[in-house]
């Protein structure tokens, strides 16, 4: 089993689908973040697991998963940054009580 | 020489706009400005008056400067170009000077109002209008100098906008003259289909290839024109009430410059009258009929200027008459001098009110004549002119005008005319004795602080009393061969050899002498039984007779003259007619097409928008705001697409 | 005495069975991330995910990517969160309801994704080794700092940006009484 890409793949589609339904489910905003954080590992693990099964991906596969790993921390500090924001605002985290866009 | 011309009315426009923009800022000051630029332009405007009339760097047939293409649209071009000749020198005199003259009296009379700026705005944006209109080389551009006078006179007769009767005048006046104005519209349109040019010269060069039948339409519907601009019957109900304006704009505008506009549109298209004798004949019709109407009228007015502007009415109709039986010379030798006199005398009666508190009621004057000697005199010779007594400026135009009629075989109308003349003298000798002569009616509140104007009103009534008296001797003398004619006889000569009747040559002893002293007779009688029921005092011609109002009063009581009494002075009931008419029957279909307008077409439109704006309510629950709804949105449309996209690649 | 590529008694191989209970980490931690009401919770059942997420990485013989994976994830975003949580949780938050309104529709979607990727994954067929090949690390090094260097760049100013846009985002609004003092 652990000799199987798809076993991988399929446990990677799992852990996508998890944090898609946090992200569309959860109320407060930072469970939205750590949602997004469990999606993008989901598409790391992915880019790892071609990388260890194609000989062809191999090094490339772990230094754009390197990348990946840097740019979701960047992402994670602005989308924190943004909750703090928002919450000095609106003295909630709870996302559906935002609702300025609405008319 | 032609470059001179478009500082003409450039200089009044270019007055009218720093006044407009700076007046609130300075409002003791910008009316130098605007009598400035008026004085320059009419300084101006006299150099090239003496280079049209004497023929320097301007030839006889009048010479234009093209500024620029106006509306160059495809197959439709209007150029804005001016162009002058004798007809527009005798015009420029007219309204340049008079126009100076009034605006220096202005100072004076509206040195209490403060909106004295904005007069002068107005006034300045006339005196540009009205020089457009009288240069303009093209029916468009006479059009929009047409248009833009009247603009002025609505500004003007309502300029004290807070008093109710002096905004509703002012909407009379526009109205009334909107119905004329669409007249002259449609005949530019008329002339265009038909000749495929608005310039002046083509159209007359070519009006002879029009047929018949439009030349006709062309010429009424330009008439049209004339007769609202002009007040004739049966558009003249608005000249009365626009007196509500201030009484320099009534001696400037309804007087002496935008109510000859019509006189000087007709006299400008001659080649198109004289090419319509059956149109003629109306022109002349309208014009006397007006004259006698008016004069009829003016005899129980009893307020100052109304007195005034149904006489105006009724020079107005002589000049028509005069143009109607194609005596053009006179009809502009008439209309220059009836500019001088009457302009004269609507100050005259401005300085009158200004002394006397704004009192307008002649009932309640009298014995004015020593306390306001400046005034006085000027009036006395005002009326004097106006009544066509000898040398003075309105004897020998009137003559000439009677003369035309009846050696051009209109005997009718020189008939009426020769009526009208007593009638003229008669009212005026009877405003004379009312205001200057006999005992002292005035509210004794008022009597103390009645006062001479000052220098600044009087001075412009001496400068427009000198041609009152002159201007008949000078250019009108000898009848027929005076200066006048030579001037103008290259505008008419054409048309007059081509369609007008000949006239005899003038003769002193034959039959103008006759009528020229018949004329004087009746005047003369007019006046004496003027001053016999009026009253009369000047001690320096031993003339003196006390008013009569007894019998005034049973004059009027009496049958057959009673009814025509009471029908002079509710004005032949033509406001009641209108009112009926127009008013009435208008406001009730009016209100129908306002009913269909509210049911059916606001009912369509505010169904449309109703359906849009419930739809809108429906579906702008969509839109929470939440940003998770958004995502899940997004999550399915991505579901939707790679579901697609996976089933089609699997079959 | 070595022990075998398997368990004893049974065929079930070692990595296998490390990879199971790795797999059960993570998604059971994943699981709670998205359903525990208390926030902190969540944020210490997301370390526990990142941490079997490394082993997983370490499974796939990518050490580097696994030690990044501690560093970054767990060392790093995770006490970013923690200290998120903090500065921003109101007491009576906990007590609301965890999951909005369309927590259903949400856990459709979620199950909908999985099939369909699911489906994709077992629909194609792999241009795959039979087992994961390690990687050296030395030469992701040398890949790294030679050919993609001018990526690493990139991100590192991206990296830079970020921290400033953070702190612009997340400070006080100056304070004018401060400013009376100075």
């Amino acid at each position: 089993m652990s000799h199987s890409l798809d076993a991988y793949l399929i446990l990677s589609a799992l852990l996508f689908a998890i944090g898609t339904f946090g992200f569309l489910a959860r109320r407060n905003a930072i469970s939205m973040l750590m949602s997004i954080e469990l999606m993008i590992n989901a598409v790391n693990l992915t880019i790892v697991a071609f990388g260890a099964f194609v000989a062809r991906l191999q090094l490339h596969a772990a230094v754009i998963a390197l990348l990946v790993i840097a740019v979701a921390a960047a992402e994670a500090t602005v989308g924190l940054g943004i909750i703090m924001a928002i919450f000095r605002n609106r003295k909630t985290p709870l996302v559906d009580e935002y609702d300025s866009m609405r008319q | 020489m032609t470059l001179l011309i478009p500082l003409i009315p450039l200089l009044p426009l270019i007055g009218f706009v720093l006044t407009g923009l700076f007046g609130r800022a300075f409002p003791n000051e910008i009316h130098r400005v605007a009598v400035g630029s008026v004085v320059i332009s009419w300084l101006i405007a006299m150099v090239v008056v003496v280079g049209a009339l004497a023929h320097i760097g301007i030839d006889a047939s009048g010479a234009g400067v093209k500024l620029w293409t106006w509306i160059p649209a495809l197959g439709f071009t209007a150029d804005f170009g001016l162009f002058v000749d004798p007809l527009t020198a005798c015009l420029l005199i007219v309204v340049t000077t008079i126009g100076m003259l009034v605006h220096f009296y202005s100072i004076g009379y509206m040195a209490h109002d403060r909106g004295r700026w904005r007069f002068f705005a107005y006034l300045n944006l006339f005196m540009f209008s009205m020089l457009l209109l009288v240069l303009a080389n093209d029916f468009l551009l006479v059009f929009a100098g047409w248009e833009l006078v009247g603009l002025c006179s609505y500004l003007l007769i309502g300029f004290w906008y807070k008093r109710p009767v002096a905004a509703t005048a002012a909407k009379k006046a526009f109205l009334v003259n909107r119905v004329g104005d669409m007249g002259f519209a449609l005949g530019i349109m008329a002339i265009w289909t038909q000749l495929g040019t608005l310039n002046m010269q083509e159209v007359f060069a070519r009006f002879s290839s029009v047929p018949g039948e439009w030349q006709v339409a062309i010429a009424l519907l330009i008439f049209c024109g004339a007769v609202g601009k002009s007040a004739q019957f049966p558009l003249h109900v608005w000249l009365p009430d626009a007196m509500e304006g201030p009484t320099p704009v009534s001696a400037l505008i309804h007087a002496a410059t935008m109510v000859n506009a019509g006189v000087y549109l007709i006299a400008r298209c001659n080649p198109i009258f004289g090419a319509v004798p059956g149109v003629m004949v109306v022109v002349a019709a309208i014009g006397i009929f007006t004259a006698i109407l008016a004069a009829s009228i003016a005899f129980t007015q009893t307020d100052i200027k109304r007195v005034l502007a149904y006489s105006t009415l009724s020079q107005l109709g002589y000049m028509f008459a005069s143009l109607g039986v194609g005596a053009w010379t006179a009809a502009i030798f008439h209309l220059m001098s009836h500019g001088f006199f009457k302009g004269l005398l609507f100050l005259d009666s401005g300085s009158v009110i200004h002394g006397m508190s704004d009192e307008q009621d002649m009932r309640k004057m009298g014995g004015l004549a020593k306390k306001m000697p400046t005034t006085y005199w000027t009036m006395l010779v005002g009326a004097v002119a106006i009544s066509g007594v000898p040398p003075l400026a309105g004897f020998f135009s009137k003559d000439e005008v009677l003369a035309g009629a009846f050696k051009d075989g209109f005997l009718w109308v020189w008939a009426v005319g020769f009526l009208v003349a007593g009638m003229t003298a008669f009212y005026m000798f009877r405003l004379m004795g009312m205001t200057f002569w006999g005992p002292s009616h005035v509210d004794p509140e008022v009597e103390h602080h009645i006062h001479e104007s000052p220098p600044s009103m009087t001075r412009p009534l001496i400068l427009l009393a000198i041609p009152s008296i002159f201007l008949g001797m000078l250019i009108g003398f000898p009848p027929d061969s005076g200066l006048i004619h030579q001037w103008l006889a290259p505008v008419f000569e054409a048309t007059i050899a081509a369609h007008g009747p000949s006239e005899a040559a003038y003769s002193l002893f034959g039959i103008d002498g006759a009528l020229m002293i018949a004329t004087t007779a009746l005047v003369a009688v007019a006046i004496v039984v003027a001053w016999r029921l009026f009253g009369v005092s000047i001690p320096s011609l031993n003339l003196h007779a006390e008013p009569r109002p007894d019998r005034v009063r049973e004059l009027a009581e009496r049958p057959g003259l009673a009814e025509l009494y009471t029908g002079s002075s509710h004005k032949w009931w033509f406001d009641d007619i209108n009112d009926f008419l127009f008013v009435r029957w208008g406001s009730r279909l009016a209100a129908a097409v306002w009913w269909f307008d509210r049911v059916v077409v606001d009912g369509t439109v505010n169904g449309v928008g109703a359906v849009t704006v419930e739809a809108g309510t429906l579906l702008r629950r969509v839109q929470t705001g939440r940003v998770q709804n958004y995502a899940l949105g997004i999550a399915i449309g991505l579901i939707a697409m790679a579901a697609g996209y996976l089933f089609i690649s699997v079959r | 005495m070595p022990v075998g590529d398997s368990i004893p008694f049974t065929s079930i191989r070692w990595e296998d069975l490390l990879f199971l209970g790795l797999s059960a980490m993570l998604l059971g931690s994943a699981i709670l991330v998205v359903t525990l009401r208390d926030i902190i919770r969540c944020g210490i059942a997301l370390m526990a995910s990142f941490a079997a997420l490394a082993g997983i990485y370490l499974l796939l013989g990518n050490p580097i990517v696994a030690a990044t994976q501690v560093l970054v994830y767990i060392g790093a975003i995770s006490v970013l969160i923690l200290f998120a949580v903090m500065l921003t949780q109101t007491k009576n938050a906990p007590g609301r309801l965890v999951f909005q309104t369309q927590a259903w529709a949400a856990a459709v979607a979620a199950v909908v994704v999985a099939v369909i990727i699911i489906a994709a994954i077992l629909a194609t067929t792999w241009p795959a080794t039979i087992e994961p090949v390690a990687t050296a690390t030395s030469k992701v090094g040398q890949l790294l700092f030679h050919d993609y260097v001018l990526p690493f760049e990139v991100v590192s100013v991206m990296l830079t940006m970020a921290v400033v846009g953070a702190v612009y985002l997340a400070r006080r609004e100056p304070d004018t009484r401060e400013e009376d003092q100075l």
